[in-house]
This record gives C-alpha cells, sequence and structure tokens, in this order.
C-alpha cells in the first residue's frame, strides 16, 4: 500500500499533504492532553510492531505481495489519534532510510495508513463490541473484524488515488479504477486482511490479560 | 519496564530473528500491487532524479547484496535499524509533546 514517488500527480501529492496538516495537528493536540507517561513506552513499542509487521510480505494469488499495517492495533489499545503518530512515524522511516514509499506521496501514504486504516479499524472494534459483548473470545473477535475492515478501506483509498490518476494527472499511474481497486481489493481481502485480523485479535488478547486499563481508556463509555 | 512489555519485546526479537521470511517467500513474486519500484510504462515523473531513490537502504537491503543469503543478512539489518529508529522517534516526539504540555 506504499505508493512509490511518480505515480501519484502533483495535484493530488499536494491535496493530500493538504489534509494531512490539520490531523497532524489533531494527533499532537490529542497527545498532549492524553498521552500519559505510561502510554509512552507502549506506543514506542507499538510503533516498533508496526515498522515490524509491514516487512511481513505475503504471497497474493496473483503474483504480488501484501502486508498489514498494525494501524487498527495501536488505535484499539491507545486511541486512534495515537495510531496517526505511531504510523506516520513508521511511515516517515520507511521513506526516507527504506525508499518504501515515495516522499512525495508520503501525505497520501499517511492518509491511507496512518488516517483512515486506524479510525475505520477503531469505530468497527467499538461498533462490534457493543453487538458481541464484553467477553474476551468477543473483544478479540471485534479487534480481528475491526482490523480486517479497516486495511482493507484503506487499500480502496489507496486504490482510488492510483486509479483516478489517468483521468485528472495523465502520465503519472497508468492503472484507471476498474484496474486499481481489483487489485488492491483483492490482495487485502484475501491476504493481509486475514493477517491482520489474527494478528490485532492474539495482540488485543494478550494486552487484556495484562493491561486491561489500555483497553478500558481507549474504549470510554460516552460511545 | 513492566514484565508483560519485557515479554512482548522478546517476542518483537524473535519476530525479527525470522523476518528474512517477509522476503524468501515472496522471493519470486512481484512488487506488491502499488508498491512498484521505479517509474515504468512511459510515466515520466515530476519528481526529480536526484530526490527520489536516495534511500540509505533502499528495499531494506544493502545496496548490492542480491543472493538470498545476503538479501536476508540485509533484511535482518534493516529490521533491526528501524526499531531503534522507530522508539527513538517515539520517544523524542513524546518528549516534544511533553515540553509544549508544560509551556
Amino acid at each position: 500500500m506504499h505508493i512509490p514517488d511518480g505515480y501519484l500527480g502533483p495535484l493530488t501529492c499536494g491535496v493530500m499533504y493538504l489534509v494531512m496538516i490539520p490531523i497532524w495537528w489533531m494527533a499532537a493536540k490529542a497527545a498532549r492532553e492524553k498521552l500519559g507517561d505510561k502510554s509512552v513506552p507502549v506506543l514506542a513499542m507499538l510503533t516498533a510492531i508496526s515498522f515490524l509487521v509491514m516487512m511481513f510480505n505475503w504471497p497474493v494469488p496473483d503474483g504480488t505481495t501484501a502486508h498489514m499495517v498494525g494501524g487498527t492495533l495501536i488505535a484499539i489499545l491507545l486511541g486512534p489519534w495515537a495510531a496517526v503518530i505511531g504510523v506516520t512515524i513508521a511511515l516517515v522511516i520507511q521513506a526516507f532510510f527504506f525508499g518504501d514509499g515515495g516522499i512525495t506521496a508520503l501525505g497520501a501514504n499517511s492518509f491511507n495508513m496512518a488516517f483512515v486504516l486506524p479510525f475505520v479499524g477503531y469505530y468497527v472494534y467499538r461498533g462490534m463490541r457493543k453487538i458481541l459483548g464484553d467477553k474476551p473470545s468477543s473483544e478479540m473477535l471485534a479487534a480481528g473484524i475491526g482490523a480486517y475492515v479497516g486495511i482493507n478501506v484503506a487499500a480502496i483509498a489507496a486504490a482510488i488515488e492510483f486509479g483516478i490518476q489517468p483521468y485528472i494527472s495523465p502520465g503519472y499511474c497508468p492503472y484507471g479504477l476498474n484496474l486499481a481497486i481489483p487489485a488492491m481489493a483483492f490482495a487485502h481481502l484475501t491476504t493481509a486482511g486475514p493477517v491482520a485480523a489474527v494478528v490485532t485479535a492474539l495482540v488485543v488478547g494478550y494486552i487484556r490479560k495484562n493491561r486491561p486499563d489500555l483497553l478500558a481508556e481507549a474504549a470510554p463509555a460516552e460511545g | 519496564m513492566e514484565e508483560w512489555m519485557k515479554k512482548a519485546w522478546i517476542a518483537i526479537g524473535f519476530f525479527v530473528l525470522i523476518v528474512p521470511l517477509g522476503i524468501l517467500i515472496t522471493w519470486n513474486y512481484g512488487d506488491a500491487w502499488g508498491e512498484w519500484g521505479s517509474v515504468s510504462d512511459g510515466n515520466t515523473t515530476w519528481v526529480p532524479k536526484e530526490c527520489s531513490g536516495g534511500a540509505p537502504l533502499p528495499d531494506y537491503n544493502v545496496p548490492g547484496w542480491e543472493n538470498k543469503l545476503m538479501a536476508s543478512l540485509g533484511y535482518w539489518i534493516s529490521a533491526i535499524i528501524g526499531i531503534v529508529m522507530s522508539v527513538i522517534t517515539v520517544l523524542g516526539v513524546a518528549k516534544a509533546i511533553e515540553l509544549w504540555r508544560r509551556e
């Protein structure tokens, strides 16, 4: 899902950076208000986990590969704004040091993986918890479903950014929506989505046993 | 550090050890859809060449380490460097936010 340099036209890159500026600002403000001393080492560890899981590429049956992101996991444990910070940091390191994802596309990549993914994953998780109840097994199931939906919606967002290029910026991504959406959806519905669901459910199960307070903070009662 | 976090870091260490699987099981596969390395198909990029492709460890590898063994080693080094940088950056950002809070 890491869009490289040269596939999104200047207009898309610029707009995505502009969209991300208020989101990064809100994330910084949320952290200023709520990110406590006990949460910081947890966010550092979860950001490292996000970096690491993105290195585990899985074969997709069509001959490509895909990976999970870990954004929903951070959102469930520390809230979606903390996930914006953690995943953005991982993406910046990947773009500048490992050439994974373009620097010009960093706004778009952050929008998809550090904003859409954790927020969708988090609110699906919250909704599923209301439906499924408070048992540890239902919590894990809700986390898995949240991660699955989150990564797939993020993949569709990336596909739309690619797919509109032939219409608005000819000369960049040559593939239209008719190719981009099925390709991205297939990779994430079949491969990255199930991996994200299982890993997120297992880690949430482990944390619930050891730090139930994290989950309680992340799911305040105000609904 | 709390006991559960120590255990979690040990688990992370285990996954770092096996991280070369991330390239080995996809060795003969193409790039992830949308994660192509360079611009092709008559696509002239507006991104200046010198601003792109300057990453010190492109594709999580040491340039030139092409075979499976060396690429695994490069991937392993990249994972460790990336994790250390992730932790340091989060702690740095958290510190900056704390200073901002005290203003």
